[in-house]
């Protein structure tokens, strides 16, 4: 048996640790460890920048909460770039597929809060944006 | 016993120069990775990096893990390479690799994770690597 929890947000700020509370159209999902659940099994996560600022940026997971029995955890999700164009042309859109992550194994325990949060660490490359889902057996 | 996720990250400024990545965003100095009590080996390393693409060239990216909790001495690993023709208007973004491995350690003693650009100054890198102790 598996459970799923999603939740998404923007990373506003270089070196600030976000916390993810949204899930779009729900704008307060519970971040309770569903009962009978006692590991993060999968994690799936992205996380990308708009790129409106020069510079490069690498984006990390903290788990945390008192239903994490080892303490947070933190795992890298990617790294962005960008560098200013020229006058009247355009830059690429920055693009990232989500990772899924197998065989996590990060014991919680039930019916215990989590907290999740994304942080960009460098130097600002604009906002980015993260979605984190983590499947719970 | 679960899995433990270390993670540090860092900027990478200079070419073929090791880096030490010791610092975690809003933490400045979270202190030497020292590994776990309860581990025996790193399974699994989680790494991403990218260049801010201020110089028109390209380079490699290199993890180094060193330091006195390597029970069989440093690694090195390559993660990544990237390049852009002009110093304007690049912009990408690199999703994180895991690389499943078995790397034993020492309980309670330091690991040292370098970062490193190769080739030709591209500006600067960030690098951000996490340690899965198991």
């Amino acid at each position: 048996m598996s459970k799923t929890l999603t939740v998404e947000g923007d990373i506003g700020s270089a070196d600030t640790r976000t916390l993810l509370t949204t899930q779009g159209s729900v704008t307060a999902p519970s971040l309770v460890v569903p009962a009978g659940m006692s590991k993060i099994d999968k994690i799936i996560v992205a996380c990308a920048s708009e790129g409106l600022a020069a510079g490069a940026q690498s984006y990390f997971l903290r788990l945390g909460g008192n239903a994490v029995k080892n303490g947070e955890q933190a795992i890298a999700i990617s790294a962005a770039g960008m560098i200013a164009v020229q006058s009247g042309s355009d830059a690429a859109p920055q693009l990232m597929p989500a990772i899924i992550m197998e065989n996590i194994d990060i014991a919680v325990s039930p019916s215990d809060n989590l907290t999740i949060a994304v942080e960009g660490a460098g130097t600002d490359t604009g906002t980015a944006h993260a979605v984190v889902t983590l499947i719970f057996a | 016993m679960s899995k433990l996720y270390r993670t540090r990250e860092n900027t990478v400024s200079a070419v073929d120069t090791r880096t030490q990545l010791s610092t975690l965003g809003s933490e400045t100095a979270p202190g030497p990775l020292l590994v776990p009590q309860g581990v025996t080996k790193i399974t699994r390393i989680i790494a991403a990096q990218c260049f801010n693409m201020g110089a028109a060239t390209g380079y490699s990216a290199l993890v180094r893990l060193e330091g006195p909790g390597l029970s069989q001495g440093p690694e090195c690993i390559g993660i990544g390479a990237g390049g852009v023709p002009v110093a304007t208007g690049g912009n990408g973004v690199n999703k994180a690799i895991a690389i499943d491995m078995e790397i034993p350690v020492i309980p309670g003693n330091e690991i040292l994770i370098f970062g490193e650009m190769c080739g030709t100054d591209v500006g600067s890198s960030e690098f951000v690597v996490t340690l899965v102790f198991e």
